[in-house]
């Protein structure tokens, strides 16, 4: 059966593709960043602009296209995401 | 041997209500998630009402001297532990827990009314009984999805303070047997085997939003 994602988890999938897909200073593309949170492009766009206006994603810029790197405080957000989902895990809830 | 027992349970579902509860709020203030607000409610809730019960006995050990805790404290205790119970049930999405009609609405309330703190006390048992048996039900499907130990042991707590409850109320039936010592441990083992999975957790480095105090220094300046 399928579910659908809350916003919560949508922004944890894509804090997690961003620290996955950031090498280096280089940034993830947002193509690359669509195909690994699984997400329309659309949607996508008004979320980076959050993310970024909240301080958990940097924009990188770049010759060809807009990148994004995960932040600091991005790093933190995702680690307390991954902890207290698994302490919803365990009540058989989702975040 | 009861009161010791009790006592015992009291204490033991206060400290872990306060823990769970205190990691649930700081999960809700680093995340947001309504879900962790809920299970804040919950177990803050469940922890206050074996907190009411505990200072019931307290009282009366030391300064009443009655051997029996006040009723309407017990009533009070057990109905906050209800609450907390509800919030559990409800994060599995109870929709319909209150009568739609207004007239069984109305009614619904009246016996409670008519009825003393100790008959008060057992529907308030019954209720947190149904709720701990939702609430172990959708854990254990939980666990059947997606097979995590957590869930298992989550469940396996919420039935054996179910069970617990069923025990209790059965003990009536036959008082002065040993049925509400069992009840009494089988209550604590259900309140331990919550707090398992949760003890694994890193609790450490427990830490409210930083954002929120370099928001405040940004304003400052």
């Amino acid at each position: 059966m399928s579910t659908y994602r809350k916003q919560i988890q949508i922004v944890g999938d894509i804090l997690d593709a961003a620290e996955e897909l950031t090498i280096d200073q280089e940034g993830a593309s947002i193509t690359k960043l669509i195909q690994k949170a699984n997400i329309s492009h659309s949607r996508i766009s008004k979320i980076l602009t959050n993310l970024v206006s909240q301080g958990l994603l940097e924009q990188v810029d770049s010759k060809r296209a807009c990148k994004y790197k995960i932040s600091v405080s991005g790093k933190e957000f995702l680690r307390e995401f991954k902890r207290f989902s698994e302490f919803t895990d365990n009540f058989g809830l989702t975040i | 041997m009861e009161f010791l027992l009790e006592n015992i349970l009291n204490l033991v579902g206060f400290i872990i209500g306060i823990i769970i509860g205190t990691f649930a709020y700081v999960g809700y203030k680093n995340t947001g998630s309504p879900v962790l607000f809920r299970l804040t409610i919950a177990f803050f809730a469940i922890g206050i009402g074996f907190g009411i019960i505990w200072g019931g006995y307290v009282i009366d050990d030391l300064v009443l001297q009655e051997g029996k805790i006040n009723r309407g404290l017990q009533a009070l205790g057990l109905g906050t532990q209800t609450i907390g119970y509800f919030f559990i049930a409800f994060s599995h999405t109870i929709k319909s827990f209150f009568p739609k009609s207004r007239y069984f609405r109305s009614v619904g309330i009246l016996p409670l009314f008519a009825l003393s703190a100790m008959n008060i006390e057992h529907i308030i048992r019954s209720f947190s009984f149904i709720l701990l048996v939702y609430g172990a039900i959708e854990t254990f499907v939980s666990f059947l999805e997606g097979k995590q130990k957590g869930a298992l042991a989550v469940g396996t707590g919420l039935a054996l303070l179910a069970f617990g409850e069923f025990i209790a109320w059965y003990s009536l039936v036959f008082p002065e047997s040993i049925l509400y010592s069992i009840s009494i441990l089988l209550k604590i083992s259900g309140l331990i085997s919550l707090f398992l999975p949760i003890s694994r957790l890193p609790l450490r480095k427990i830490k409210f939003d930083d954002l929120e105090d370099e928001e405040d220094e940004e304003f400052g300046k």
